[in-house]
């Protein structure tokens, strides 16, 4: 045996994506964005999507308990060629899904890495191993949640020590001043970052599910929201009426420490450590829809090392097209087709319970 | 198969048939009673001395019946046996083993009487330790087997010979613990071993490739340590070893990655202190494989990877220098391989010679002449002795150092956060043995992390690591 | 089959392909790479209005030959002008060859007149600017901020290095200069209050003869582009005075007293120093400890209240009698007194000098809306007006 191709993800590592991967997301992009519509309310939207999610998380993970894979528990109800066919409706939402995090990846890395606006070819690279990614299955990454988790929390840490001495957290004040409107629309536009349980779905039936899985992968992941929740209120409290204006909100919150001015950027040791955690979240989505496409195609070796190639060398295709439109596809995403995110990871999960009850029942 | 006929010419002629080389020789003696006999022997690696005191001068004075039992009885060798084979007969002879044919008898008498070439054993150059044991093992399988039995006085021990190898026929001794290694380990090395058709076995490292479940990897999958003391902690946790003949470095199965990080002495120390190496160990390996790709990537891509001032004296030494940043650490990352691979295969006094001539004169004359800026020769000075931290990883750690490097010139700090996600996904995804090489940190087995880049108190470690998955788990009572 | 066969060897092209454009990347170095020998590493930057639009002033670090071993910083200072301050960048480039980068800025001086017409104007560019960091130091010069990037410090290498020494954590702790950073001095100014403070860097000629230590040795201070060493005298350069700023432009200038009360306000002060009367005759005390605050009380109306509490002890007396008394650094029952004088007028003058320009400097707008909103809709539109003030000042003494 080479790869653990054959391996389970087990609960722990589920928990450990809850916990600590799934927060990683949120504090790239979604800090300024959430400031430039609900200024110092940027927590309750923030609150609001992760009470959301978290009732999505729960949902999926009770979906477990069957021990089927999602084409196994539609194809239970709707037969194989009906099931085939929202597995990959799925899977072309996630693929879009990916669209969002691709796009504050690559203007992360374009903004953190670079002195200067570099060319796209810095970007390529990260599709390559992207398609090495992907051409895994998705059973065996459990295990660099092991390693990624620890990691990211350490980094996260590192980067809230260095960062919470600057903060005024009475910037937050006072509550509700962006009014019901702006909430809404921090709220709707935040959707686009909140879609964890749908990453979950691919995963069914390549883990065990344990007593009381759903009430702990919950916890976790409002533990996880909780730090992001932490972050956001330090972003604000830093940054105050700048916020907005202040993208890739982890990278820049810890550069106000006393001691940087005299040993340098030490806290880069610690953003790296959080883009080397991101480049796999990042790549999450898009080996769910690789999974969906094997769930529907039967595992081939091969297949799948042609999907991911082939999906991974038309996104990095999409993002040439995008270079310099990169902002308005992450605007267009977030504020006008957020709507598409909900149908997702919060139907797909509650209708797939609801099926399986009413055929008990009949 | 060809068999022994009992006409004693004949045989002798068949077997000197099989055996034409010109070193394999016949010896023609007569018992006092007449009886004649032929001794076949291999001239260079049979002790001619023993043959004559053990096996020649008794059957001088044989008498009663010329059975292979009788003649066995009157040969004082304590290692004997009895073989009809031709070819068997013949493969003992390239032994070393003397083959004693009789007139009348269609079988053979093998005497144990061939020579020994060892060096003492001695302490081995790449594992060294301050304190604790010093023996290191040998060429010779058979001693380094009895270092082992002398730590293991249990019948748990098991040593089986395997042989390896068409014309070397190589003898790997398979050792492990009874009830504490697993079964489906042992016979799968036992399998592995089994397949391998490979002419010749010069050194353990041959089979490394057929160990390893990932060949053509640059990552290490299987054990190795030059020191007995390591192999029986090793077989005591529930690992399956290999000691080739010929070779001083034994195998060990399944390999952990964190194996690497660790030395005996850790095992001499207070715990406090072992944690410490430990750790420094890999600090010293990451700078090493990092810094000079980070500091490449700083100049190109990122200055404020460095303080201004720090970045001043950069730009200040680099002025002149007629190379691009990333040619000019690549030049002298080059020299420095060349000087390593120089002075570890050069005689030692030329070695001594050609250190000064490396450090001293290339390094100074080359800062003085402007062909290399003096901050590049320090990061590379600092993680070449860095890279020797953890000296059994020296092969990967050093091509994993060149790639970061091309990649940090090429693409930047970006790249080296890529290639970094690259190598733990791949490693991530290695197990050998049903064993994963990242473990116990991926997957995550607490209790194993108490003797990782940590090291607990010995009262602590009461369980073999759960990652062995030893059927035998308690080791402290 | 064939199309099997074909896929399982992509990963391996893929491989020999990135590992081509890799080498290819590592030994070509042309694909607009701008690495450190093509890079303006700019220390500071002064801007400055003028007829066009802005006349940008650069301080550039000039790297050292690898053959020095003296420590210290050169520097080049290039002037440039434009409609905008990105223009004048891009000047600069053009000039030089080199690419400006603004990474390692510590410094933004902004001219006087620049200062007090639409500060914003000059700092756009700056906060727009990814790669620049806004945590470098702002303030203004007292006439024209390239003139004086350009002068010749006679206590550094370079005059960015001097001044930036001005805001040291340790001056800081002597209540006589107020330095503050781009990005504070921009969440005030983008705040509710619309104000902020900056320091106001004035640079004196060095009275006597020319030190033959001073800046022009030991790293070769001053640069070609401007300034031209020897001729010029050495200048020293002193940040005791505040400007201050509401709604976009500079309203007021707070003398070095004034200054002191606002650092004791923000209780920054520690070891700094003021004079009090003893009988007559002028004293130093020196402050150990330093509480300081502005809360706003808006219960019956606007009220403000300035809190000072220092401890304090005898630093220097101008007339030293010798007596047992006298020997230790407890300061007299009556000094105290008069120290608390002292601070309050100190006070009331800072109170007046922001109500009088506009400014509310100590965020009281911020604190009401942070506070209430219903309020400060009540009172956003007259607030400072509304403002009344009470001061409480405690001086104590080490017993």
């Amino acid at each position: 045996m080479t790869a653990a191709t054959q391996k389970r993800i087990a609960p722990r590592q589920i928990y450990l994506l809850l916990a600590c991967i799934a927060p990683i997301g949120k504090i790239v992009y979604l800090p300024s964005h959430l400031a430039h519509y609900a200024q110092n309310d940027l927590l309750f939207p923030a609150v609001a999507q992760l009470l959301v999610q978290s009732l999505a998380v729960f949902l999926t993970l009770l979906l477990a308990k069957r021990g089927m894979s999602f084409c196994q528990l539609l194809e239970g109800v709707f037969g194989k060629i009906a099931a085939r066919i929202f597995v990959g409706i799925f899977g072309l939402f996630l693929l879009y899904a990916s669209l969002l995090p691709l796009l504050e990846q690559q203007l992360f890395v374009q903004s953190e890495f670079y002195d200067t606006l570099p060319s796209l070819f810095a970007f390529g690279p990260f599709f390559v191993f992207c398609a090495y990614l992907c051409s895994k299955p998705l059973s065996s990454f459990g295990r660099t949640w092991d390693i990624l988790a620890p990691l990211a929390a350490a980094a996260f840490v590192g980067v809230m020590l260095l960062s919470v001495g600057s903060a005024d957290f009475g910037a937050l004040a006072p509550a509700g001043a962006a009014g019901g409107r702006g909430f809404l629309r921090a709220t709707a536009s935040a959707t686009s970052w909140f879609f964890d349980a749908a990453l979950l779905i691919p995963l069914l039936g390549k883990f065990e599910y344990k007593k009381g899985m759903a009430w702990k992968g919950t916890l976790c992941y409002l533990g996880g929201g909780a730090a992001v929740l932490f972050f956001l209120a330090t972003f604000y409290g830093i940054f105050g009426p700048l916020a907005e204006t202040q993208l890739f909100g982890f990278s820049k919150t810890s550069k106000y420490f006393s001691g940087i001015t005299v040993l340098g950027r030490i806290d880069y040791v610690f953003i790296y450590a959080l883009a080397l955690a991101m480049a796999f979240y990042v790549a999450l989505p898009l080996q769910g829809a690789i999974e969906c496409g094997m769930q529907i195609a039967g595992e081939k070796k091969y297949l799948r090392t042609f999907l991911s190639v082939a999906v991974n060398a038309l996104l990095f295709a999409l993002l040439v097209i995008l270079e310099y439109r990169l902002k308005q596809a992450l605007g267009v995403i977030s504020d006008m087709l957020f709507w598409i995110f909900p149908i997702f990871f919060l139907l797909v999960p509650a209708l797939s319970l609801l099926i399986r009850r009413r055929r008990r029942e009949v | 198969m060809k068999t022994l006929s009992g006409d004693l010419k004949k045989d002798a002629d068949a077997l000197k048939k099989l055996l034409p080389a010109e070193d394999i020789l016949t010896f023609e003696f007569s018992s006092e009673k007449g009886l004649p006999f032929i001794a076949v022997f291999a001239d260079p690696i049979t002790d001619k001395e023993l043959l004559g005191e053990q096996v020649i001068r008794p059957l001088k004075h044989f008498e009663g019946k010329p059975t292979a039992d009788m003649v066995g009885a009157q040969i004082t060798s304590p290692e004997m046996k009895k073989e009809k084979s031709l070819q068997k007969l013949a493969a003992e002879v390239l032994s070393g083993n003397p083959v004693i044919l009789w007139e009348g008898m269609d079988e053979g008498v093998v005497a144990g009487t061939k020579k020994v070439f060892t060096r003492a054993i001695a302490e081995p150059s790449t594992d060294v330790a301050v304190k604790g044991p010093r023996e290191g093992f040998i060429e010779d399988v058979k001693t380094n087997t009895s270092l082992i039995r002398r730590r293991f006085k249990t019948g748990e021990l098991r040593i089986e010979m395997l042989e390896v190898g068409r014309r070397s026929k190589t003898f790997v001794a398979l050792c492990y613990l009874e009830g504490t290694a697993i079964k489906e380990t042992v016979e799968d090395v036992k399998k592995k071993i089994g397949e391998i058709d490979i002419d010749i076995v010069p050194d353990s490292s041959y089979l490394t490739h057929f160990l390893a479940s990932r060949p053509y990897s640059l990552v290490k999958q299987v054990g190795t340590t030059e020191k007995p003391d390591i192999f029986c902690a090793k077989l005591a946790e529930g690992r399956v070893g290999l000691i080739v003949d010929g070779s001083p470095i034994a195998l060990t199965v399944p390999y952990l990655l964190v194996e690497d990080f660790q030395s005996s002495e850790d095992y001499f120390v207070p715990p406090y202190r072992a944690t410490f190496t430990r750790l420094l160990r890999l600090f010293a390996l990451v700078v090493a494989i990092y810094l000079p790709a980070f500091y490449i990537a700083g100049q190109l891509f990122k200055l404020q990877l460095f303080p201004v001032k720090l970045l001043l004296t950069i730009a200040g030494s680099i002025r002149d220098i007629p190379f691009s940043p990333s040619l000019e650490m690549l030049l002298v990352l080059l020299v420095l391989e060349v000087l390593n691979e120089a002075s570890i295969r050069m005689p030692k006094y030329v070695g001594m010679a050609l250190s000064v001539v490396g450090a001293l004169v290339l390094g100074e004359t080359a800062v003085s002449a402007g062909f290399v800026s003096t901050p590049a020769i320090i990061i590379i000075a600092f993680s070449g002795i860095g890279l020797y931290a953890v000296p059994n990883l020296i092969e990967q750690t050093s091509v994993v150092r060149l790639a970061m490097l091309l990649v940090a010139g090429s693409v930047g700090t970006y790249g080296i956060i890529l290639l970094t996600a690259f190598m733990l996904l791949y490693l991530v995804t290695t197990e050998n043995f049903g064993t994963p090489l990242l473990a116990p940190f991926s997957p995550i087995v607490g209790k194993d992390l108490r003797d990782s880049v940590l090291k607990y108190n010995l009262g602590s470690l009461d369980t073999r690591p759960k990652t062995l998955k030893s059927p035998n788990r308690r080791r402290l009572k | 089959m064939k199309f099997k066969r074909f896929v399982h060897t992509i990963p391996m092209k893929l491989y020999i392909l990135l590992a081509a454009v890799i080498l290819f990347a590592f030994f070509s170095n042309d694909f607009g790479l701008v690495d450190i020998q093509k890079t303006a590493i700019i220390l500071a930057a002064a801007i400055d209005r003028t007829e066009e639009g802005f006349s940008l002033t650069a301080q550039i670090a000039v790297p050292k030959g690898s053959d020095r071993t003296t420590g210290g910083t050169s520097s080049v200072e290039i002037q440039s002008e434009g409609q905008t301050v990105s223009d004048c960048l891009t000047r600069i480039y053009t000039k030089t060859g080199w690419v400006p980068k603004l990474v390692f800025c510590n410094l933004i001086l902004i001219g006087e007149e620049a200062a007090k017409e639409k500060v914003f104007d000059s700092l756009d560019y700056f906060l727009r600017n990814e790669y620049m960091p806004d945590s470098c130091l702002l303030a203004v010069s007292e006439g024209k901020a390239g003139e004086m990037l350009s002068s010749q410090s006679a206590i550094d290498d370079a005059s960015s290095l001097a001044i930036t020494k001005l805001f040291s954590d340790a001056a800081q702790k002597s209540g006589k200069v107020m330095p503050n950073s781009l990005k504070d001095f921009t969440m005030g100014m983008f705040g509710v209050s619309e104000s902020g403070y900056l320091p106001f860097v004035r640079s004196t000629p060095q009275q006597g003869e020319q030190s033959a230590e001073g800046g022009g040795s030991g790293g070769g201070g001053g640069g070609s582009g401007g300034s031209s060493s020897g001729e010029e005298p050495q200048q020293i350069y002193s940040a005791d005075s505040t400007a201050l700023f509401s709604k976009d432009k500079m309203v007021a200038l707070l003398p070095i007293e004034q200054t002191f009360a606002l650092s004791l306000l923000k209780g920054k002060v520690f070891a700094g120093t003021f004079n009090a009367k003893e009988e007559g005759k002028p004293v130093t005390l020196s402050v150990i400890e330093n509480g300081g605050g502005v809360k706003l009380d808006s219960k019956n109306g606007l009220k403000a209240k300035l809190s000072v509490d220092l401890l304090v002890r005898l630093c220097c007396r101008s007339t030293a009698v010798p007596s047992e008394e006298n020997i230790g650094d407890t300061v007299p029952a009556k000094t105290l007194e008069d120290a608390k004088g002292v601070v309050e007028g100190y006070l009331t003058d800072l109170w007046d000098t922001c109500k009088q320009s506009g400014c509310d400097l100590f965020s009281l707008k911020q604190s009401l809306y942070r506070s209430s909103l219903k309020k400060y809709a009540k009172w956003k539109d007259n607030f400072l007006p509304s403002l009344s003030f009470e001061t409480d000042v405690k001086v104590r003494t080490r017993k």
